[in-house]
């Protein structure tokens, strides 16, 4: 077991953070240290493109498809510089993250060919199909639903929480398509082009005044025959597979904005004088050892070559991160005391502790409640029976 | 980068899991309650002849020489298991302590023997009755005596299987050492007590799943309900978490550095807590059996309260994170990758 990295790692950290650097100071200082997905989205796609050009948009995947067969230490350090240089959040993690490393291991190779250059060349964004109004925890419950006419997928119905579908050029989307079934069976996996005149994007509000995400609706929208991931049917396997890709190395550049959200309320209790109050100093403290925790966790994680088996680490790793950032808001919002309810200008749009406030209150919400984590938890690690679920 | 252990180490920790599971049972613990003893003769000779008590220990002083990681699994699996005799403390961070200050010192020449240490400054002394050599601090000086030569009053712990003594001494008729270095002794006291924070963690939660899936209310295993599972989650996500920063912080408690130091207050913090949730979960998953003497549980709980306020109380590992935090610098620059530079 060894912390460090070995001197070749270490010379591949120099080269990506002095290019990273360089394009932070120079030709993309406009969008540095951008935490979220919808401002400034055209220059972010230049940005994405340009990192293409360099070959730093995928470099875990292969190099026949635009990346650079990366080791796991590469892609740390990779993920590490990159929001150490305040490089903007990738927005198109979602095809980068799920949607590409999906078509690779489930995807035919005329698949791969007609999908993964545009997820690697920064042109082609992507936005995550699941949730719908009456799918959202028990996600198996989907109504959205897809018939085959001819040559072409039909699909219709609802989806909602659709992160980043106001810009996005691709969509992936679980539809029922076997009629009269129930749950996980009969559900297909597809892939539509989005901007078509059947699909109908409608952003939704948040909290903190943003708009992430969107209701996405579904009139005889249409995709070729052949846009289904797996088999007609085996979309569940699908979706679920892929969700084992969301615990990748972006869960370390998640960590390196944590440490810069902390970072900012150390330098606010400092500011203030609430560095001298020893709850606060006890509470920063234990912020700061939760997100060691994380760390080494992630990398533990990462470092479990064996992905069939159950890892108590993959498991836990969405309530552990959401838990400690929803109390980093709290604790950021005390130490700010009054300077945490009052915005400059009148756009309510808030600096970074009061946004991060807002924002970690969805935290243990998306991507699966903590209640649902804690089913997932105690059933699959832990092995414990099932609750009986009403509808199955 | 790499967080895989050696098969040296998963052979070291197996061995001791199987010696452990067998002997370390319920009624090895209520025969050492009931009795009172020290130890038990026929476990402590195994675990003295699979080579357990020298693993810390330096090669010049006849011991194995490995690492705190290698020991720090060793700790865990006694953790697992709630043992009791004076494995830990005195292989894990007396007998390096006296082999560096003493090296021919008779008692290191024994596997047999066990080593008391006094954590602090007239502080109680862990199993110092039974020990072949008592350290003894004053200031930064510590001395080594025999058990006969100090004065040793039992105090009863919360623990019933923890044998804590106050000792008496004159310093002019005990073996002087010179300074030593107690800010490690700390560290490995420190590290030690989180590994087994994490095995009574994990044995509290193993023992409280068995139970919800045997035991049915309203038709079905208690195990089966949302309000029942959802605290098993919460305890088991505590110990995932909290063995990855126990490992990294053994792995690197040798070099002594400050950021090492960190991590392994950020150890003792974490698994301690580990512990203390999964054994008060495991409490109330067990309803009023949990709160009776009959149910092993309580002994998990005992033990994690003691470990807790051992080798420094949270509040002190929670300060020394602070003092770190508020003293160095902070930015991009400072983060995450100079801590891998140590490693």
């Amino acid at each position: 077991m060894k912390l460090g990295f070995s001197a070749a790692d270490e010379a591949f950290r120099q080269e990506c953070a002095a290019w990273l650097q360089e394009q932070m100071d120079g030709p993309f200082a406009d969008i540095r240290g951008i935490t979220n997905l919808v401002s400034k989205v055209d220059r972010r796609r230049l940005w994405e493109q340009q990192l293409a050009a360099h070959g730093w948009s995928c470099i875990g995947w292969p190099k026949a498809w635009g990346g650079r067969d990366a080791t796991l230490a590469q892609q740390v350090i990779f993920a590490e510089e990159y929001a150490r240089a305040g490089a903007p959040n990738r927005i198109n993690h979602i095809g980068v993250e799920l949607a590409g490393p999906t078509i690779l291991a489930f995807g035919t190779e005329e698949q791969k060919a007609k999908f993964l250059p545009g997820i690697a060349a920064g042109t082609d964004i992507w936005c995550q199909g699941y949730s719908e109004p009456n799918a959202g925890s028990d996600l198996a419950n989907v109504r959205t639903k897809a018939r085959l006419d001819g040559d072409e997928w039909v699909v219709n119905g609802q989806k909602v929480w659709t992160s980043l579908a106001h810009f996005s050029d691709w969509i992936f989307v679980i539809a029922r398509s076997e009629e009269g079934s129930q749950g996980p069976k009969g559900l297909t996996f597809l892939m539509m082009k989005m901007g078509q005149p059947g699909i109908e994007v409608v952003p939704i509000g948040q909290m903190n005044g943003e708009a992430e995400f969107n209701e996405t609706f579904f009139t005889d929208a249409r995709c070729p025959a052949d846009s289904l991931i797996g088999s007609v049917g085996d979309g569940w396997r699908v979706a679920m597979g892929l969700l084992a890709f969301e615990r990748g190395v972006s869960t370390l550049a998640q960590q390196m904005q944590f440490r810069n959200e902390l970072d900012a309320i150390i330098a606010a209790a400092k500011a203030n004088g609430m560095a001298s109050d020893g709850v606060v100093r006890s509470r920063i403290a234990k912020a700061e050892v939760g997100l060691r925790l994380m760390r080494y966790g992630a990398l533990r994680m990462l470092s479990n070559t064996d992905l069939s088996a159950i890892d108590g680490a993959a498991l836990t790793y969405k309530i552990q991160w959401a838990t400690w950032r929803r109390d980093l808001g709290e604790l950021a919002m005390d130490v700010l005391g009054q300077a945490g309810e009052v915005v400059d200008g009148d756009n309510y749009h808030w600096p970074m502790l009061p946004n991060m406030y807002l924002f970690s209150r969805s935290d243990t919400i998306y991507g699966g409640t903590n209640q649902i984590q804690r089913n997932l938890i105690a059933e699959r690690g832990l092995g414990l029976p099932r609750e009986p679920r009403g509808n199955l | 980068m790499d967080f895989t252990l050696s098969d040296e180490q998963l052979m070291f920790a197996e061995t001791a899991e199987t010696l452990f599971y067998d002997l370390v049972t319920p009624e090895h613990w209520r025969k050492l309650m009931e009795s009172g003893d020290a130890r038990d003769a026929a476990l402590w000779n195994q675990i003295v002849e699979t080579g357990l008590t020298l693993i810390q220990l330096p090669e010049e002083a006849g011991g194995l020489g490995l690492g705190a990681l290698d020991f720090a699994l060793i700790a865990e699996k006694a953790g697992y298991v709630a043992l009791s005799e004076p494995l830990v403390d005195s292989a894990g961070v007396a007998a390096p302590m006296l082999a560096a200050l003493a090296p021919d010192d008779p008692v290191l020449a024994d596997p047999a023997a066990s080593i008391a240490i006094q954590q602090e400054e007239g502080g109680l002394v862990l199993d110092a009755d039974s020990a072949a050599a008592i350290i003894l601090r004053k200031g930064d000086q510590a001395f080594v005596a025999s058990p006969d030569q100090v004065t040793l009053t039992r105090r009863e712990s919360i623990d019933p299987m923890r044998r804590l003594f106050a000792v008496e001494w004159d310093d002019s008729k005990v073996q002087p050492l010179g300074q030593a270095d107690w800010d490690l002794a700390l560290d490995r006291g420190a590290i030690f007590a989180a590994a087994q924070g994490l095995g009574l963690a994990q044995r509290a939660v193993d023992m409280a799943v068995e139970y919800a899936k045997e035991r049915q209310q309203f038709g079905k295993p208690i195990g089966s309900y949302q309000a029942v599972k959802h605290h098993l989650s919460t305890a088991q996500t505590a110990i995932e978490f909290a063995r990855p920063v126990v490992l990294a912080a053994a792995a690197t408690l040798e070099s002594g550095d400050i950021q090492s130091r960190a991590r392994i207050s950020h150890a003792k913090i974490v698994a301690l807590e580990a512990a203390d949730v999964a054994a008060r979960t495991s409490i109330q998953v067990h309803g009023a059996m949990g709160y009776s003497w009959e149910v092993d549980v309580h002994l998990f709980l005992k033990r994690a309260l003691a470990l807790t306020s051992a080798w420094g109380t949270p509040y002190f590992h929670r300060q020394r994170v602070a003092a770190r935090l508020f003293t160095q610098p902070v930015g991009p620059s400072t983060t995450f990758a100079r801590e891998n530079e140590n490693g």
